[in-house]
């Protein structure tokens, strides 16, 4: 396997000195590397889980002794710093560089952002991370592929959750952002229809620092349940400071993707019992997942989080599938993926759906709770398996 | 009531954080823009020394002090030169000392969230006025009190706090009278330094400890800056806590308005009472 | 010190490579960076307006440039206004929110000036993350900005696109030189030597100060619609201080108040921030440290220094000869 981080020093002026100098320095066309273009978050809101998803796409080539269609593959990763514009500005960069597969980004805009490009370029585009459902509609882009979850799934296994404690009168917090706000005004109506009583809805923007005022509020409801719908440092403040007044202690903590193993970490204690949709996880039980934590430990020293374990799982189906076309041809790839099945994926059964470009697969739900070395100190356990058909609507053209 | 106590808790931490940018920007005519960034700091010291030692005491003052020294380095090495031209000079020094110190947090501790669990004594909560109150939040308003009170005694009382408030208005007298105007000036931007290391302390057990807080702090403590009237303490004070209230309030209401009417202030005292809300005929500390 | 010989000096080496750049067979990713430099040296010779001319600190030049870019957005993708058009709507949208913003920060100046437009700029970005979401597009923005069509001309292609980006660039340049020389230049450069001067003399100092400000909001409402074009998006990121944060720092670098400096500060920033990072992953902190270490020994930027020691060269240069002869 080759990585290069980035560009090498000088080429950028070397570039120029050559240009100058009529040489002409034409794109070499032909494929004697497999390159892969990956633009995550290395630095900014999300710099973390984008150091996790290099680590997971790294060994997913490893595994595969490095090579796709007897070439040697190249990833070359590029930091959107956590902001669209430079991620637009690097896929631009890695597509004249010649990749045949953008991967990425962390956040839905920066997916959403560079889903135009790839589909104007006609660039595969793999997804493994942004749960936007704006990312895999119906008629969306030929292009854009979605391995990972997405938010629907998730906020249907939360109503599915308040369902079955038998919750009766829900307080909810939302981000003030648009997929967070739809997610939660789809699990209001279809709460409210199962006859839960949404008792509070608050709204706090984007980036809050502080929501003790809104946990004093939930604290003097008459709630049994708090739905979060809101992610990132938003949750784990969120959850931190409800933590302070011992809130999960009388009332169940839950959320669509209020909580994983980096997000415990800056919550402490506090995450303790707290439910939410699971992306994936180092326990699920299969050999294809056993297979994959053993060779992250041994090349990490840590088990994968969920955004390594995503970014694996995507990368090696995608670059099976490529395999398997036994072809340099990107519409044939992008053909052949959109039939897939990948029957052993970490996470179980994964079937791609060819009207939008979103991978069936069950849902996982979870529960944080106290870990045991070499799991985090704070790590989820994995509550119920949905399966595709109880957390995906059928799509509609 | 409970929004009350929250309210003030919020004003005190937006005390302590502001306080150093006021003083600095008030003695110094510095617009410290790595003021987030030096909070950020001290969060990451209190907390990296809070669990290697289990003590909170000693994170607080190991971020202090710590946070103080890095501001007495920036002072003498960066700062010292760039005093006499315009503002807009220090405001790149600065930005670019946001990213040299966010580089070294990245380097130190990495990307994730860190955790910082409060002191046992106060991790507890009471119960007041029908809601449930942590007892940090009520440490918290005690500690903001008490600072303040010393910073007004600094100032206002003691003798450095003569020598520094007469450096910060004729430097060039005092420096003539054969006192060390240097020394002073290193040692307002240590202190101020300090008090964004001690806030970052305090905050590390309320809030998670990432690299975001650098840039996110900022504006927070410009507006209690300007509210309060540039370089004044007392005002700072009051300005923070009448966010505090208002944000503390806001949130209770309508939590996706309050930066907006936030703002909306802020503009309105610029243009109307540029000296601050709290200014007086004659300049304080 | 002849500084329009200097600026001559500098312009036409910078025009020979922006005009050859393109029959040198450059990367794709090489033309969309020379684009990238054009539209933003446009945005800061719009900024270097307020700032250099002026002397006075803007932080509301994000606003100005968002706004350009929503209103090509907007115009274009919800009314179907040709690209012309959504062009001339941004210099208008720009030019429009920079007047509104002239009533509130012109009533004070210095640091304070700095603080009102920062606080005027941040209540915009704030209201278009989140208040605003039907028409931004929230946090997500706006993708699939148009590019320019012409008679059939595919302006996705890069090349098309940067001889479009030259031409505006060729443009403003040209503009920006005859409003220097105009009497109206001849008037703004005369407030910031002595605005008490200036006022004695009997301009109306604030109604100039105030059409500066206007003029610098339409070439950044300009810059706004091209950088959308070019990124085919635009959020509200772009409305963010720190977007005005770049554009000060990457003027100061390049150095403020001469006619090159913006455009070789954009350069400079860019180039280095594409070349460390390619070269280190702790190239944030190195960029620090290159702005500070540039704050302290070259205050006057790049262009400015330059413009320096041309000047003592040729006042050697002169008082040899005037020995000689």
């Amino acid at each position: 396997m080759v990585t290069r981080i980035k560009t090498r020093p000088g080429r950028l002026l070397g570039a120029l000195a050559v240009s100058l100098l009529f040489a002409g320095s034409a794109q070499a066309a032909d494929p004697d590397k497999f390159k892969i273009g990956g633009v995550v978050s290395l630095s900014g809101t999300y710099g973390i889980f984008g150091e996790d998803m290099r680590k997971g796409v790294e060994v997913a080539i490893e595994q595969r002794g490095g090579k796709v269609l007897g070439k040697p593959i190249q990833v070359i990763w590029e930091d959107d710093e956590t902001k669209p514009q430079p991620a637009v500005q690097k896929t631009t960069r890695l597509i004249s560089e010649g990749v045949q597969v953008i991967f990425g980004a962390v956040s839905s805009a920066s997916s959403i952002a560079i889903m135009n490009i790839a589909k104007q370029r006609k660039i595969p585009h793999l997804v493994t991370m942004s749960a936007d459902d704006k990312i895999t509609v119906p008629h969306g882009s030929r292009y854009t592929f979605r391995t990972s979850n997405t938010l629907g799934m998730e906020q249907r296994m939360a109503l599915s959750f308040t369902k079955e404690q038998k919750l009766k009168r829900i307080y909810g917090v939302t981000a003030d952002y648009q997929a967070t706000r739809d997610s939660w005004e789809w699990y209001r109506r279809e709460a409210e229809k199962a006859g839960v009583e949404i008792v509070g809805a608050d709204f706090a923007p984007l980036g809050n620092r502080d929501y003790s005022s809104i946990v004093d509020k939930i604290a003097r409801s008459n709630a049994d349940g708090v739905a979060l719908f809101m992610t990132g440092s938003d949750a784990v403040t969120m959850v931190k400071q409800a933590g302070q007044v011992d809130l999960g202690k009388t009332r169940k903590i839950f959320g669509p993707v209020i909580a994983d193993e980096t997000m415990a970490a800056g919550v402490g204690p506090a995450s303790i019992g707290v439910y939410s949709g699971v992306r994936y996880h180092f326990s699920v039980d299969n050999p294809a997942n056993h297979k994959f934590v053993e060779a992250f430990r041994k090349k990490y020293n840590e088990l994968p989080s969920s955004a390594a374990g995503e970014a694996y799982d995507g990368m090696s189906w995608w670059l099976d599938t490529v395999e398997q076309t036994g072809s340099w041809d990107k519409e044939k790839w992008v053909t052949a993926f959109e039939n897939s099945v990948r029957e052993n994926s970490v996470e179980g059964r994964k079937a791609m759906r060819a009207c939008d470009h979103q991978a069936m697969q069950d849902g996982l739900w979870g529960v944080v709770e106290k870990g045991v070395a070499p799991a985090p100190a704070y790590t989820m356990k994995i509550a119920k398996v949905f399966p595709p058909n109880a957390v995906f609507d059928p799509c509609q053209p | 009531m409970s929004t009350l106590i929250i309210g003030l808790s919020l004003g005190m931490l937006l005390f302590l954080l502001a306080s150093g940018l006021t003083l600095i920007f008030g003695m110094l005519g510095v617009i410290n823009f790595a003021h987030g960034a030096l909070y950020m700091l001290g969060a990451y010291i209190a907390f990296d020394i809070g669990r290697h030692t289990g003590s909170f005491v000693a994170g607080l003052i190991g971020a202090t002090v710590l946070v103080a020294l890095a501001g007495a380095l920036i002072e003498r090495l960066a700062l010292r030169p760039l005093y006499d031209r315009p503002h807009f000079y220090q405001l790149i020094l600065t930005f670019g000392v946001i990213l040299v110190i966010s580089e070294v947090v990245k380097v130190v501790w990495g990307l994730g969230y860190q955790e910082s669990t409060m002191p046992p004594a106060l991790a507890g909560t009471v119960d007041m006025f029908g809601s449930t109150i942590p007892v940090y939040r009520l440490f918290v308003i005690g500690f903001g009190a008490l600072v303040s009170g010393g910073l007004f005694l600094l100032i206002e009382k003691s003798t450095f706090g003569m020598l520094v408030r007469a450096a910060s208005s004729d430097g060039e007298m005092v420096r003539l009278l054969g006192l060390p105007v240097a020394s002073v000036r290193m040692a307002v931007f240590a202190l101020g330094s300090g008090l964004a290391g001690l806030a970052g302390a305090i905050a590390a057990p309320l809030f998670p400890i990432e690299l975001g807080m650098a840039t996110n702090t900022i504006i927070d403590c410009f507006i209690v800056v300007i509210l309060g009237g540039l370089g004044n303490i007392r005002g700072a004070v009051a300005a923070s806590l009448l966010i505090g209230l208002v944000r503390a309030i806001g949130y209770s209401y309508m939590p996706s308005w309050v930066d907006i009417l936030t703002f909306s202030l802020l503009i309105a005292t610029l243009l109307t009472r540029p000296q601050g809300l709290f200014f007086r005929a004659t300049r304080s500390a | 010190m002849n500084a329009s010989r200097f600026d001559l000096w500098l312009g036409l080496p910078l025009a020979a490579i922006a005009l050859l750049l393109p029959f040198t067979g450059p990367s794709d990713f090489m033309l969309n960076l020379a684009t990238l430099v054009m539209i933003w040296a446009v945005f800061a010779i719009g900024f270097d307006f307020v700032f250099g001319l002026l002397g006075m600190v803007s932080f509301g030049h994000a606003s100005f440039l968002g706004l350009g870019g929503y209103a090509l957005a907007l115009a274009t993708q919800m009314w179907g206004l040709p690209f012309c058009a959504g062009v001339s709507l941004a210099i208008v949208a720009g030019a429009l929110c920079a007047w509104l913003f002239s009533f509130f920060a012109l009533r004070v100046s210095g640091i304070f000036f700095a603080l009102v437009t920062l606080a005027l700029s941040q209540l915009l970005y704030i209201l278009a993350d989140s208040k605003l979401r039907a028409w931004t597009g929230g946090a997500d923005g706006l993708p699939g900005v148009a590019r320019p069509g012409l008679g059939g001309i595919d302006f996705f292609d890069s090349t098309l696109f940067y001889w479009y980006v030259l031409a505006v660039f060729a443009l403003v340049m040209a503009a920006v030189v005859v409003l220097r020389r105009s009497p109206f230049g001849r008037v703004i450069a005369g407030i910031r030597q002595n605005e008490t001067r200036a006022e004695q003399l009997g301009f109306d100092v604030h109604r100039y100060k105030q059409i500066t400000f206007i003029v610098s909001g339409g070439i950044s409402g300009l810059a706004g619609a091209l950088l959308a074009s070019l990124l085919m998006y635009v959020n509200p990121q772009m409305l963010h201080w720190t977007t005005s944060g770049d554009v000060i720092i990457m003027t100061l670098l390049g150095g403020a108040g001469t006619l090159w400096g913006p455009v070789i500060g954009v350069l400079a920033f860019e180039v280095l921030k594409e070349w460390l990072s390619g070269w280190t992953q702790y190239w944030y902190g190195i960029l620090g440290l290159i702005f500070i270490l540039a704050t302290l020994f070259f205050p006057k930027g790049i262009v400015g220094e330059l413009q320096e020691r041309y000047g003592q060269w040729r006042d050697k240069a002169a008082r040899r000869d005037g020995r000689i002869s």
